[in-house]
């Protein structure tokens, strides 16, 4: 032990250094990976479960992992239900296009507004503000009965609008494309005006660009929260064939034959049909979003 | 010439105004006004009978309500405040773990960050509610747990410590869930420290530790708040937080309009209270930019 202090500091102190490194990414890896498992679980389940044939499903205690893996639930779900009403593959159809409304209506209203707002700096700039950060302590829960006779009120009512029009215009995504908006330099706006650059252009082909890692966060926000709402459609929407994937599982689940069996694979193969978009969407877009600012090369 | 640069500024800010238009029209309409109908309703009784509705007022009576007769209401409160109270520090910590490993340059870093937003893309969607239904959740849960305490193990502590065990492993799943925003949001705020920084402390002999208490913590401060407010929030008006479906249910099946936007009112109140008193007590830990001039990052 005394031997050990003697030694000259620089190689104790190296030594140290590389015994500290090394622990702490053992410990870290780890605790990483224990949650990684975590993290994966619920997912692997559902892939394992929408391609166990009937059998395997009903199976007591339920096996983790699928043995004879099968397309079954899917056919099924594609095929057999599609004797009633309303296709499934309608409801696919009905969730992508109101999503994706919605995503292009959020980023277009968002980088319009906050571009006018913080290039422009119009008089009443200050009073919008404040209300954005207002709203963002509301709960959307809060307005949800006003809403309602809103969209009503305006004829939306059983429309895909009422699924679109009420979620474009949220204080959270302009407050956060506000922020970013504000990075940019003011300096690069005046240089695009003296070189004749119109308001518009100067809006979609200098400010844009450069926001391209706020407007990835946006994407993946929208897009999660607007395809996985389960509660719009159920409020606004009468008919059937307008309703979208959340609500058709809640049919799927819990229709009238509960007790029918092998709906239980149906429903395991629609919710892996309904979790993978989001998947996919995000897995696109995560390193944008974590370019946020690093990457747009003013800061 | 004076004229003419008013002319410029008012067409200027016209412009601008237009580009605004489309979301203060947005945020007129789905905002304010329902903000406001909500507020005028809860003082009353406000029925709907075929397309017409009537409103009487009755001043502070379901307010009062809310706290006199109604006893399922101060019990869902205390639940849902006290459970925010302990989950929000929790991910407040986690997140920031997770966001700082998550920022280090290492092999598989974007796969890493796929897996731990995943609980947040299946969380918040039905699909994790129809798994929990169906009772499949569970059965995941139950046997993730197995993997971290098996069934040897768990016998051989007795029950007491077991429970207890499952009740933190129950905590951490939902901490988990909880955690994908925050997570982004912390990564966002680190990356935006300056290399330099690091760099500099590293080369004064600062060791790992100490940088992180010195330099990321103040950095990520800002962020910091931004995230726990928006994880007390998110805690307070996720849709399976029992007093959100009781509101719905006192709004959608009992058709009691005024009593559900009285008793959310309330309960805004108190997300506003506390909200403000986490700006109040942050404020004094917040490592301000304003006090040196933007843009200009300090260099060594």
């Amino acid at each position: 032990m005394s031997n050990r202090i003697r030694t000259t500091f620089s190689v104790q102190h190296f030594r140290h250094k590389l015994h500290e490194l090394t622990m702490e990414s053992v410990v870290l890896y780890t605790f990483t990976f224990v949650l990684v498992i975590f993290a994966l679980l619920p997912l692997v389940y559902l892939i394992n479960s929408a391609f166990k044939p009937l059998d395997e499903i009903l199976r007591f205690p339920p096996r983790f992992f699928v043995r004879k893996p099968t397309m079954d639930n899917f056919s099924n779900l594609v095929v057999s239900l599609s004797s009633s009403t309303v296709p499934f593959l309608r409801y696919v159809f009905n969730s992508l296009v109101t999503t994706i409304a919605t995503v292009a209506g959020t980023v277009l209203v968002c980088v319009l507004g906050a571009y006018g707002l913080v290039i422009h700096n119009p008089k009443g700039s200050g009073v919008i503000m404040q209300v954005v950060v207002a709203a963002l302590m509301f709960s959307i829960y809060v307005t949800q009965i006003p809403n309602y006779m809103v969209v009503t009120g305006l004829g939306m009512y059983d429309s895909f609008a009422a699924l679109v029009v009420p979620k474009i215009a949220v204080a959270y995504n302009f407050f956060l494309m506000e922020r970013f908006t504000r990075e940019i330099p003011n300096a690069l706006i005046e240089a695009a005006r003296i070189d004749g650059a119109g308001e518009t252009h100067i809006c979609f082909k200098v400010v844009m660009p450069l926001l391209k890692p706020a407007i990835a966060t946006l994407i993946v926000l929208t897009f999660i929260s607007s395809w996985n709402d389960s509660f719009s459609p159920l409020v606004f929407l009468v008919s059937q064939e307008k309703k979208t994937l959340p609500v058709a599982l809640s049919t799927i689940a819990g229709g009238v034959g509960v007790s029918d069996l092998g709906r239980v694979g149906a429903t395991m193969a629609a919710s892996l049909i309904t979790a993978l978009p989001t998947i996919v969407v995000f897995t696109a877009m995560q390193s944008k979003v974590m370019q946020t600012m690093a990457h747009s090369g003013i800061k | 010439m004076r004229t003419r640069a008013t002319k410029t500024q008012r067409r200027k800010a016209l412009e601008g105004f237009m580009f605004v238009s489309p979301f203060v029209v947005g945020t007129l309409a789905f905002f304010l006004y329902p903000v406001i109908f909500s507020l005028y309703i809860s003082f009353g009784e406000y029925t709907i009978v075929k397309e017409a509705s009537t409103f009487e007022f009755l001043g502070w009576a379901n307010y009062l309500n809310a706290f006199v007769e109604d006893t399922t209401f101060t019990t869902i409160f205390k639940t849902v405040v006290t459970d925010s109270l302990i989950n929000t520090p929790l991910i407040v910590v986690f997140s920031l773990i997770i966001a700082i490993f998550l920022n280090k340059n290492f092999p598989g870093r974007g796969f890493f960050r796929t897996v731990y937003f995943l609980p947040f893309l299946l969380g918040t969607g039905y699909v994790m509610s129809i798994l929990l239904g169906m009772d499949v959740g569970e059965e995941a849960m139950n046997m993730a747990r197995g993997i971290l305490l098996p069934e040897g193990v768990r016998e051989y502590l007795g029950t007491t410590f077991t429970a207890m065990v499952e009740t933190f492993l129950g905590r951490i799943t939902y901490v988990f869930w909880r955690s994908g925003v925050p997570i982004i949001l912390f990564l966002s705020g680190l990356q935006n420290i300056n290399v330099s920084l690091y760099e500099s402390a590293k080369v004064d002999g600062a060791t790992e530790w100490e940088m992180l208490w010195k330099i990321t913590l103040p950095m990520v401060s800002p962020i910091m708040l931004l995230v726990i407010v928006y994880v007390v929030i998110d805690s307070f008006s996720d849709t399976g937080n029992a007093m959100v479906t009781y509101f719905f249910e006192q709004a959608f099946r009992k058709q009691d309009f005024s009593y559900s936007a009285a008793i959310s009112w309330i309960y805004f109140a108190f997300i506003l209270l506390f909200v403000g008193l986490i700006f109040a007590v942050m404020k004094g830990f917040i490592h301000s930019e304003q006090s040196e001039p933007r843009r200009k990052k300090v260099r060594t």
